[in-house]
Formats: C-alpha cells, structure tokens, sequence
C-alpha cells in the first residue's frame, strides 16, 4: 500500500518538476507562469494594455504572412476559373447593367420623395456624414468555434476605437471591440456575445442576438409576432452606435437570419469612424 | 552523415513546427464551414501524443509560447490556452512515468481524462474571468470530435514516428 503511495507521489512529483535534457523548465514552474500572465492581462488593464497591444500587433502580422500560402493557393484557383468563364460572365453583368440603369431611376425618384419627406416631418437623418470611413484589411480570419470575430489591419494609428461599427458594401458585419496601435479585432454579428437592436420591415422592434453559428437570431420580437421569411432586417440606431437603416440581413424559414454579408468570406471592410459605442462589449 | 543529421533534426522539429503553425496560421481544424458542429482541438492531440511517445521534442517552454501565440489570436486572455496545453503535459508526462507499455487503447483512455482536466480549467477560466459567452453544447461537440478523432491521429503520428523520428517508447 505504502509503496503504491510512494510510486503515486514520486510520479505526481516527477510529472510536475522535472527538468533536463529538452525540458528547460519545469511544468509547475510554467503553470505559475502562465496564471501569473493570465491574472496581469484580466485584471492589470493599465499596466498589460499596451504590452497586449503591442503582442498582438507583432502576432497579427506574422499570423498574416504564416498564412499566405493558405489564401493564395484558393485565390488562384478562383482567378484560373473566372478567366474561363470570362465570356459568360460579361454577358451577365451586361444583363445586369440594364437591370440597374432602370433600377437607378427608381432609386433617384425614391431619394427626392424621401428628401421631401423628411423636410414635411422637419426631421433629418442624423447621422448622413459619412465622409469619415476608413477601408480596412483582414489581416486575420482564424475561424474559432467559440468567438466569431476577424482582426483588421487598421489600429488606433488611423483613429479606429473600440466600439466603432464595421460595415461591408454598406451592410452591417460588426463592430470594434479591441484596438491595438495597427490592428483591431472586429466582433461579428454572428458571435455569441454581439447584441444589436434592428428593426423589421414591417416596423417591428427587436434585438439581433448572435448564435454562434453562421445564422444569428431575433429575441424580443413583439408578443403574438410571426416570422415570415424574407422581411429585411435593419439596423434600428436606437443604441447610438450603428447608423439607422444599415441593412443587416433577411429572415428565413426557420426564424433565423441570413446575413447580407457571409461572415466567413470578408476580405475588406469599412469602419465608421464618427460613432462610437462608449458601454461594454 | 551531415546531412542525416539536419533531415533527422528536421523530422524531429515537425510536430513541433506543426504546432507553432497551427497556433499562429488561419489554418484551423475548426470545419464549421463544412459541418456545422465539427469542431477539434487538434492541438491538445498532437501535444498529448508526443509527450506519451517522445516527449524530448516537444519542449514544455515550446508548447508554452504556442499557447500564449494561440491566445493572441483567437482573441482568449493570454496564458489560458497555455495553462489548458500544460495541464496536457502533465497528465501525460505522469502516464508516461508510471506506464512500462502504452496501447491505443490505454492512450486513447488517458487523452480522455487529460482532456476532461484541461478543458474544464479552460473553459471555468473563460467563464469567470472574461466577458466571453460560450455554448456548452459547443464545448460538448468540441470535446466529443477530439476525442473521437484521437485514434486517427494516434495512427498518423505513429507513422510518422516509425518512419522519420524512431521509437524510443518508455
């Protein structure tokens, strides 16, 4: 019995301690080590932040060049195929042209009766300066199953600051929720942690919860409300972050959301830099 | 015979390399985009499995920093992954001390409680200390899938132990 007992503890010991040959350091002395950075980075925000930022910056930029070979060998594939198709494809956007020259009549004609509009109501869209928004890179969209998030490669450098909505083609992706001096981590809206009040076509009030799956979901939705697919969903800006109108997504059968823009697929992105989220994450 | 030596130092480095490079690349082993509840965390595999078989390769200050790296860039508080990782080495480098011949079997069964260990500090850690939400069905399909594909990889390592690196097993 006593001998089993010393066999465990000789184990345990050696298992904790030991050192020599590859092994540099102890496990026990690493593990302090580690809760000792793992306390410094949760509680010691002034002392840490910059360190941090200064980590993650260097990190970001080797993590964009490891990954290189990764984005370059899909990206040929992709430019070999379009080339191919090169002739069907200007047939296409042909087609399309037409399409959009009527379309842009009718937007023209919306625009005036939505000017008229607003200046019967005496109210005005508070927020149509738009001149301040910076085009970002993703440097970084390591796909976690638990944070949806993507690191681009404007920092607060260029006035990027926690908070600050991120948008694609005009639709909502997501929003700032850490800066460093050249890059910030952008939360998307598809993340457990994003909340974001939206408002539906037919006038509804809600609050876009991210699932943790490619499809976030509506919570607090009217009483006795019935999601039909297909109604648009927008960005209400009763928050004061994100401009009112931004559109985000579509329902779908299932009462879910489709996004505009797949979450998993950003290359460039757009931050606004005029607003700011100054509450928590 | 110099160049055996580099191609064997080389060989000897490749789990090693493969860890710092999945810690620090886009490349993941998380195949939502194909399953949607597929997820892995093949590095606790590759970390428990070459510190059963030869932990001399797999340097404890090494699998540290990768740890330290993998926070940086899932966005986690620094040291949590390297406390999960280090939680890996020690359950195995305790097997390891008190096992004479190690099977699949018996490999596959202590990864099980190494795991269980690890991702409980991880998972109680992100819990209280961040702002971090997280599913537990996510956690459950993340640990069920990594253990589920131990053997596979038990084998390929194996492999590529027998052919580049040679056995030394305790």
């Amino acid at each position: 019995m006593s001998v089993s007992r010393d066999d465990f503890s000789i184990a345990f010991r050696s298992a904790l301690l030991q050192r020599g040959g590859a092994q540099k350091f102890s496990v026990l002395s690493l593990i302090f080590l580690a809760l000792l950075i793992f306390f410094l980075d949760v509680y010691g925000v002034k002392f840490t932040k910059p360190v941090r930022g200064f980590i993650n910056d260097v990190v970001y930029r080797i993590t964009y060049l490891a990954s290189t070979p990764t984005r370059i060998f899909p990206q040929v594939g992709d430019n070999i195929s379009s080339f191919l198709n090169v002739k069907k494809e200007n047939e296409r956007l042909k087609a399309e042209i037409e399409k959009y020259k009527s379309l842009e009549l009718n937007v023209e004609f919306l625009t005036d009766e939505n000017k008229n509009l607003q200046n019967i109501l005496e109210t005005e869209y508070f927020n149509k300066n738009l001149s301040n928004i910076l085009l970002a890179k993703v440097l970084v969209d390591k796909n976690s199953p638990f944070l949806k998030s993507v690191i681009i490669n404007k920092g607060t450098r260029a006035g990027v600051l926690k908070g600050m909505p991120v948008t694609k083609d005009n639709y909502l992706v997501g929003r700032v929720v850490e800066t460093n001096y050249l890059s910030s981590r952008v939360l998307l809206l598809n993340d457990l942690n994003s909340r974001i009040p939206v408002t539906l076509d037919q006038g509804a009030q809600a609050i876009l919860s991210g699932s943790g799956s490619k499809n976030p979901i509506l919570e607090y939705l009217p009483e006795d409300y019935e999601i039909i697919s297909d109604i648009n969903v927008f960005a209400s800006g009763k928050d004061g972050i994100f401009t009112p109108g931004t559109p985000i997504g579509k329902t779908t059968n299932e009462g879910l959301i489709e996004l505009f823009v797949d979450p998993n697929q950003l290359s460039f992105v757009t931050v606004n830099l005029n607003i700011q989220n100054k509450g928590k994450l | 015979m110099a160049r055996i030596s580099i191609l064997n130092k080389f060989y000897n480095a490749g789990p090693l390399i493969l860890l710092y490079y999945l810690c620090i690349s886009e490349v993941d082993t998380n195949l939502e985009k194909i399953f949607e509840i597929f997820t892995l965390n093949f590095q606790i595999i590759l970390i428990y499995f070459w510190i059963l078989k030869r932990p001399e390769i797999m340097a404890n200050g090494h699998i540290f920093l990768a740890g330290l790296i993998n926070d940086v860039v899932m966005g986690f508080p620094l040291g949590i992954s390297s406390l999960s990782y280090l939680i890996m080495i020690f359950v195995g480098t305790y097997v390891r001390a008190k096992s004479v011949n190690t099977t699949i079997a018996s490999d596959w069964f202590t990864f099980f409680i190494a795991m269980i260990f690890s991702n409980l500090l991880f998972f109680s850690l992100l819990n209280n200390f961040s702002e971090l939400s997280f599913t537990l069905s996510k956690i459950g399909y993340n640990m069920f899938f990594t253990l589920f594909t131990f053997p596979i990889f038990w084998l390929l390592f194996n492999i590529y132990q027998m052919t580049f690196v040679g056995n030394r097993d305790a």
